[in-house]
C-alpha cells in the first residue's frame, strides 16, 4: 500500500503538514553532519550508517511543535514546549525532526544533546575557578563547545560580546571580540571552558531577538534532551566523596531555561533512559522532572508522544521492507508483520530491535 | 500348658461377661468362649515367640482398609456431620479430588491420599454455610431483638458514629484466659466530628498515620493497659484530647511553611508568580514598565489565568495523569494565545 508511505524528498520541514504524517523524508547529509554532530539516538546513527541516508518519519508530535513554533510571537518571552511519553516512543526524534526546521528556518541552535551525560560518569571535577562551591566539567564543556561551533559556524563571527571577561590574570576576552573568538578561548584552555559556557549562553540570551531587524537579528532555539537531569540527582562524587553543591554547566543551563529573555522558542523533551536514580514506569512530567524542576519550568506546553498508531506502523513497516532490512522470509507475509506487532506493541525503538535480528 | 492357662481365662471370662452384660444367650457366650480362647492362644504365641518373628508378626497383626467414606457419599449429604469440628483434612473423608504440592518434571501435583500438604495446612471444612447457618440458630436464642428504629446503615452511623471494637477467645488449655483479649479498636468518621477547617486540618495531622484518606476514618487502637475496661477508657479520652487539641491555636501554628501544606495553594505560590511575571514580561515589551495594583489584579482576573490555575490546582491536588496534562496544555495555550 505505497500510498502510504513516500519518499517526500521536501526536506524543507517547512512544508510538512498533517497530510504528511507517517510518510518519510531525508536529511540531508551535510545537515545531519552539521546540526547533528552528537544529537541523534545511537541506534539512529548505526541507521544512517547502514542505508547511508537518514530517513525520518513524520508524525503528530513533532509537526505539533513545529505548527507552534509557526505561530509563535517571537517577541515575547520564549515558550517551553516539553515532549514526555514513555520509553522508546520517540521523543528525542521528534525533537530532532524539530531542530531541524529550525535549523532550516535559520535559527541559532544550542543543543544538549543528553543533560544526563552532564550530571554522571564524569572523569573529571575541578572546583570551579570563578567560584568557590562550584565545580566544573572541562571535558563535557570543551566537547559541548566544539558541537556548537561546527554546528553555528555562520553566527560565529557576527555575534559580539557584550561585556569584558576576565578567565585568569593574563587572559581575557575584551568586549565587541566576535562569539568566535570566545569560543576558541574555551576550546584550547580546558579549565576555563565551563565558564566560557556560560558566557556562551549569556551573551545569546542577551542578543537574541535583536533589537533591530537588521544583521545582528536572529532567533534562538535551546533544545535540550533529558531536561529533567537539570533538577535530578547527581551520581558524581568529589575526591573526598562527598557530592558537589553546585555543577557549573548544569547551573547555567537552568539560567538558560528560565523565560527571562526574548526572541526564540525552548524545547525539551524528557528522558528515563539515561536518568539517575528514577524508576523505570516514571514518565510523566511531575515524576521525572521532580517538583523543583516543575516548579522551575513551568509554564510549559506538554506534547504527548506516544507509540506508533496502524498508519505510521505500516510505514516504517515498509521502509525497513523497501530498504531490504528485513531479511527473513517470514517477515514479508501477513503473519509475520502480526507477530511483529504483537512483539514490539508498535514502540518504535522496539520495533527497531526487532527488525535488526530479522 | 495352654490348657492350663485357657481354664482360669474361661472363669474369669465368665465372671466378667455376668457382671457387665447379661443379655448375652448361651450359644453367643459359647462362641465367645472359643474365639477367646483362640485369641489368647494366639496372643500367647505371640508372646513366646515375638523375639523369633518380629516383623511378621505384626504385619500378620494388620488389618486391611475397607473402602473410603467417600464411596458411600450422596450427593445431598449432611455435611456438618462429617465435619462438625475444625479437623484436620481426611483424604477418605473429602470427597473432592484435590491435588496440592510441587509436581515433580513433567508431572502433576500430587493426588490427595496421603498428602502431607493438605494436612499441614488450616481448613475451614467446618465452617460451610450451612455450618454457619445451623451456628446461627443455635445461637438466636441467646441474642437479644435489633433495635427496629435503626434498620439501615446511615441511621445506625448518625446515631452511633463512634465504633468501638475487641475480641473475645474461647479456648480450652491450660488457661481460660487470652491476652488479645484486652485490645480495642475505636474507628470513629471525622465528618461526624463537629471541626472547622483548621482543626480538621490540625487533627488530621495529629494521626498522621491512623487516619484513612479514602474512608475518611479516624482509627485509635488501645492495648497497654492490661484490661479491656481501661483501654477503652484510654481510647475516649485520647479521642477527646485529640478533639480538644485541634480546636486549639498555638502561637507557634503562625509558622506553618508551604512545605506543610496539605494542599497546594494557588495563591502566593511560585507558579502564580511566574504566570504573572510573564504575562507582565509580554505586555510591558509594548508598554509601561510600572506594575501596579490594579494591572495584577486584572492580570490575575482573566479567565485565561483562572484556567490555567483549576489546571494547576488539579495537577497538584489530584495527581498527574494524561487527561490533567491535556487540560494544562490547552490552558497554556490559551494564555499564550498559540
Amino acid at each position: 500500500m505505497h500510498f502510504l508511505f513516500n519518499f517526500d524528498n521536501t526536506h524543507l520541514s517547512t512544508y510538512h503538514s498533517e497530510g504528511h504524517s507517517g510518510q518519510y523524508y531525508t536529511l540531508p547529509p551535510t545537515h545531519i553532519q552539521k546540526l547533528f554532530p552528537y544529537g541523534l539516538p545511537p541506534r539512529f546513527q548505526l541507521q544512517i550508517k547502514t542505508f547511508n541516508e537518514g530517513c525520518v518519519m513524520v508524525r503528530p508530535p513533532a509537526l505539533e511543535l513545529i505548527s507552534y513554533l509557526k505561530r509563535a510571537d517571537y517577541s515575547k518571552p520564549p515558550l517551553r514546549y516539553v515532549l514526555y511519553g514513555d520509553i522508546g516512543t520517540g521523543k528525542t526524534m521528534s525533537l530532532c525532526h524539530a531542530l531541524h526546521y529550525c535549523y532550516s528556518q535559520g535559527w541559532l541552535i544550542v543543543h544538549v544533546p543528553d543533560a544526563h551525560l552532564w550530571v554522571k560518569n564524569c572523569k573529571e571535577l575541578l572546583p570551579s575557578s570563578s567560584r568557590p562551591s562550584r565545580f566544573d566539567q572541562p571535558i563535557q564543556a570543551s566537547q559541548w563547545l566544539k558541537n556548537f561551533k561546527i554546528t553555528n559556524e555562520r553566527f560565529l563571527s557576527k555575534l559580539k560580546t557584550t561585556q569584558r571577561y576576565v578567565w585568569t590574570k593574563r587572559e581575557s576576552t575584551e568586549k565587541g571580540q566576535p562569539l568566535g573568538e570566545l569560543i576558541d578561548q574555551g576550546v584550547n584552555r580546558m579549565k576555563s571552558s565551563s565558564d566560557v559556557v556560560g558566557a556562551v549562553l549569556r551573551e545569546l540570551r542577551l542578543q537574541a531577538g535583536g533589537a533591530t531587524e537588521g544583521e545582528g537579528a536572529f532567533k534562538l532555539a535551546v533544545a535540550v534532551d533529558g531536561v529533567n537531569a537539570l533538577w535530578g540527582k547527581t551520581s558524581l562524587k568529589k575526591e573526598d566523596r562527598t557530592m558537589p553543591e553546585e555543577l557549573t554547566l548544569i547551573h547555567n543551563l537552568r539560567k538558560m531555561m528560565k523565560n527571562n529573555w526574548s526572541g526564540g522558542a525552548i524545547l525539551t523533551a524528557l528522558s528515563q533512559t539515561g536518568s539517575v536514580f528514577k524508576p523505570r514506569s516514571a514518565y510523566l512530567p511531575s515524576e521525572l522532572l521532580g517538583e523543583e524542576g516543575f516548579d522551575n519550568m513551568e509554564p510549559f506546553v506538554p506534547v504527548s508522544v506516544s507509540n506508533y498508531n496502524e498508519k505510521e506502523f505500516e510505514s516504517c513497516y515498509l521502509y525497513y521492507l523497501d530498504r531490504n532490512w528485513l531479511q527473513h522470509p517470514h517477515s514479508r507475509s501477513e503473519e509475520g508483520k502480526k507477530e511483529l506487532i504483537f512483539l514490539s506493541n508498535k514502540n518504535p525503538s522496539i520495533l527497531e530491535r526487532l527488525c535488526a535480528f530479522l | 500348658m495352654a490348657a492350663s492357662v485357657t481354664r482360669p481365662a474361661l472363669s474369669s471370662l465368665c465372671k466378667i461377661n455376668s457382671n457387665i452384660n447379661g443379655i448375652y444367650s448361651l450359644t453367643s457366650f459359647s462362641r465367645r468362649i472359643s474365639i477367646s480362647s483362640v485369641l489368647s492362644t494366639s496372643a500367647v504365641t505371640t508372646e513366646t515367640e515375638a523375639a523369633g518373628r518380629g516383623v511378621r508378626g505384626q504385619r500378620r497383626s494388620k488389618r486391611q482398609a475397607g473402602e473410603p467414606r467417600t464411596e458411600r457419599m450422596t450427593v445431598d449429604q449432611d455435611w456438618t456431620a462429617v465435619y462438625p469440628t475444625a479437623a484436620s483434612f481426611k483424604p477418605s473423608a473429602v470427597p473432592l479430588p484435590v491435588r496440592m504440592g510441587y509436581p515433580v518434571k513433567r508431572g502433576v501435583p500430587p493426588a490427595k491420599k496421603g498428602n502431607l500438604e493438605l494436612i499441614k495446612i488450616p481448613n475451614f471444612l467446618h465452617l460451610t454455610p450451612v455450618a454457619i447457618k445451623k451456628h446461627c440458630e443455635a445461637l438466636k436464642q441467646f441474642c437479644t431483638e435489633w433495635p427496629s428504629a435503626l434498620d439501615s446503615d446511615e441511621k445506625c452511623v448518625k446515631h452511633f458514629p463512634i465504633q468501638v471494637q475487641s475480641k473475645e477467645f474461647v479456648s480450652a488449655g491450660l488457661s481460660l484466659r487470652n491476652p488479645d483479649v484486652r485490645i480495642v479498636t475505636l474507628k470513629v468518621k471525622l465528618s461526624s466530628l463537629n471541626l472547622d477547617d483548621h482543626a480538621r486540618k490540625k487533627m488530621i495531622k495529629l494521626s498522621e498515620e491512623r487516619y484513612c484518606k479514602d474512608t475518611d476514618t479516624l482509627t485509635i487502637t488501645t492495648d497497654s493497659c492490661p484490661l479491656r475496661q481501661q483501654n477503652y477508657d484510654y481510647a475516649m479520652y485520647l479521642l477527646t484530647v485529640l478533639y480538644h487539641e485541634s480546636w486549639k491555636t498555638e502561637a507557634w501554628e503562625q509558622e506553618k511553611t508551604r512545605a506543610d501544606m496539605e494542599e497546594y495553594e494557588w495563591e502566593d505560590s511560585p507558579s502564580q508568580k511566574k504566570v504573572l511575571d510573564t504575562l507582565l514580561r509580554m505586555r510591558a515589551l509594548g508598554a509601561k514598565d510600572e506594575v501596579e495594583e490594579g494591572t495584577r489584579e486584572e492580570l490575575l482576573g482573566q479567565p485565561a489565568v483562572q484556567e490555567y490555575r483549576d489546571t494547576m490546582l488539579r495537577l497538584k491536588n489530584e495527581g498527574e495523569t494524561e487527561e490533567n496534562l491535556q487540560q494544562y496544555k490547552e490552558a497554556v495555550k490559551k494564555l499564550f494565545n498559540i
